[in-house]
């Protein structure tokens, strides 16, 4: 099990300074286990630091952390044992590869964990099968990599500490449409064949739309809205008004509503629009 | 009139590649006209960098000819003088915010390319605030640079180029690493540059819903070029597009699959904006009842 739970949680940055933000405002909420959780909001909505909460990156200036119910802060000196349980993929982690070689990037994790030279081979070669990274290329320094290759070896980084859970900052941010399907894929299978709790953060509603279970969504460092995606998508209006986007088909379907069409709320997918139009809609025509 | 750009079998390899690797680029011929909105679509590695890189001759063609405004632009042979006058002419923007910035403040910034042009200085003035109002970021002249957010500080790299006053202005991906308010700042501005002061505009970019505001879509695969239409005809072809890594917007999907099981007539019209395809769907419905 690995439930993650903040409880009033409050974070500021510049904290007794002038320049003092109150970056994350009473925050309560749960990252429930097995699930794939979505979390959105624009920039400088909290988001950021509120994934660096989850690892004990930051420390919560008020309230606590609790992962199984365990607050992650009562022991702080074995707080790094935290991180390699939740394992956290910045934005853009390409930058921040730094060994002569691939294979050495990906083995650093494991290696500060203490493990055998074996075992440290079994997981980076196990984490490049997840991220789909071509082991021919392992022994090749990062900078000889395309984009892509980079950024799933970068992923595959955090994969092979087998971490319980696992959070990912933009993970897909400037890939092309293939690129993008190809890592939410490894992802996806990843979280079903280890059963981990993974947290997603995107500004494609789409992406979050087709993946996630469940979604939070963040305004102003507090948690403006959070439930099913189905529940989120239900209320484009609310999302709208905090400059957030709803999916492009989520869009359409309000946009048929105002042309006098009765439709569901909360479609989020071309599939689901599809099924409603033409069981309740279209079918009429055939009777 | 001759076309504002032309190539003729413009190939790129890079220097060090295998004698059996495929040119990035391969035997691209096509015109693009003063005052066009092209966007250019293709997977990671399809050539659309190399090509937009080409075009202001930041890479040299391995073959082929790049003509601009009928003058062939001969990479081997051309002067600094040359070369001055057809960046000047074709600005670009790139995609990361914070590797295009160069000064402390933003005003100096927009003024950095004007000042290596020798401008008298009154003029760059005039210029940098009237580049400045174009992408609406006018308030922010005095402030620090790193204090904005990203598509800020896209605008403030595109303010650069206008004011050099180019005549193409092309885009490499520059809303990838933005947020969907970024993107859509950014967006309205290459719009309103194109719309209303004619400039014309290569757009290379992975959002579909971006392409689909241009006049013009051109797609590359493995360096050739595998469409090139109106957004309503390229999106037409989405199984070609998706073999080939790409996708078409949501709603053209949705009317797509609508088609293909029976539930719409074939002959239904454009289908590229959200608003079209909700009229699509609403016409056949009211139809219906």
């Amino acid at each position: 099990m690995s439930e993650i739970i903040l409880e009033n949680v409050s974070y500021y940055h510049g904290k007794d300074t002038p320049y003092e933000i109150k970056a994350l405002d009473n925050i309560n909420i749960s990252i429930p286990h097995g699930k794939i959780t979505g979390l959105i909001g624009h920039t400088g909505s909290g988001k950021s630091t509120l994934v660096q909460m989850f690892n004990g990156l930051l420390k919560p200036y008020e309230g606590r952390v609790l992962i199984d119910g365990t607050d992650i802060w009562s022991e702080p000196k074995k707080i790094s044992a935290v991180r390699f349980r939740v394992g956290l993929v910045m934005q853009y982690p390409e930058y921040q590869l730094f060994e002569e070689t691939i294979y050495k990037d990906i083995a650093f994790g494991p290696k500060n964990m203490g493990l055998s030279e074996d075992e440290i081979k079994i997981r980076v070669e196990e984490a490049a099968d997840f991220v789909g990274f071509d082991k021919v290329l392992l022994d090749r320094s990062p900078f000889d990599l395309s984009g892509g290759q980079k950024r799933r070896a970068a992923i595959a980084g955090i994969i092979a500490m087998r971490p319980d859970v696992l959070v990912l900052d933009e993970p897909a941010a400037g890939l092309d449409p293939r690129g993008r399907d190809a890592i939410f894929n490894n992802i996806v299978e990843y979280q079903r064949q280890s059963g981990s709790t993974v947290v997603i953060v995107s500004h494609s509603m789409e992406d979050m739309a087709r993946l996630c279970d469940n979604l939070i969504v963040m305004a102003s460092g507090k948690i403006f809205m959070s439930g099913t995606r189905a529940e989120v998508f239900g209320e484009a209006d609310k999302l709208t008004d905090v400059g957030l986007d709803v999916p492009q088909i989520t869009r359409l379907m309000n946009m048929l509503e105002q042309r006098g069409v009765s439709v569901e709320k909360g479609i989020y997918t071309v599939d689901g629009a599809y099924n409603y139009l033409v069981n309740n809609l279209f079918k009429q025509e055939n009777k | 009139m001759n076309p504002f750009i032309k190539t003729v079998g413009l190939s790129y390899k890079y220097e060090d590649a295998d004698v059996n690797d495929s040119p990035v680029l391969s035997d691209l011929s096509l015109e693009i006209n003063e005052g066009e909105f092209v966007a250019v679509l293709g997977h990671n590695g399809s050539g659309k960098s190399t090509f937009a890189k080409l075009l202001n001759l930041i890479l040299a063609p391995s073959s082929g000819e790049i003509y601009l405004e009928g003058k062939l632009v001969d990479a081997n042979n051309i002067s600094e003088q040359e070369l001055l006058e057809l960046r000047k002419s074709v600005g670009m923007v790139f995609q990361n915010p914070d590797n295009q910035l160069v000064a402390t403040i933003v005003e100096d910034d927009v003024a950095f390319g004007p000042e290596n042009l020798g401008i008298p200085s009154k003029e760059i003035r005039e210029r940098v605030d009237a580049a400045l109002r174009d992408v609406g970021m006018l308030e922010y002249a005095k402030h620090e640079p790193h204090r904005l957010s990203g598509g800020q500080k896209q605008r403030v790299a595109i303010a650069g180029i206008i004011a050099m006053m180019p005549k193409c202005i092309i885009f490499d991906e520059s809303t990838a690493m933005l947020d969907p308010v970024g993107r859509k700042e950014v967006m309205n501005s290459i719009v309103r540059l194109n719309r209303e002061k004619g400039i014309t505009v290569i757009m290379i970019t992975h959002y579909m819903e971006e392409a689909a505001l241009a006049d013009r879509i051109i797609v590359l695969d493995d360096g050739r070029m595998l469409l090139d239409g109106t957004p309503s005809y390229v999106f037409e072809h989405e199984d070609m597009l998706k073999e080939c890594g790409l996708n078409v917007p949501q709603g053209t999907e949705l009317i797509h699959k609508l088609i293909t099981e029976g539930h719409l007539e074939r002959q239904i019209g454009e289908c590229v904006t959200l608003e079209q395809c909700a009229d699509i769907i609403a016409n056949a419905l009211k139809k219906d009842n």
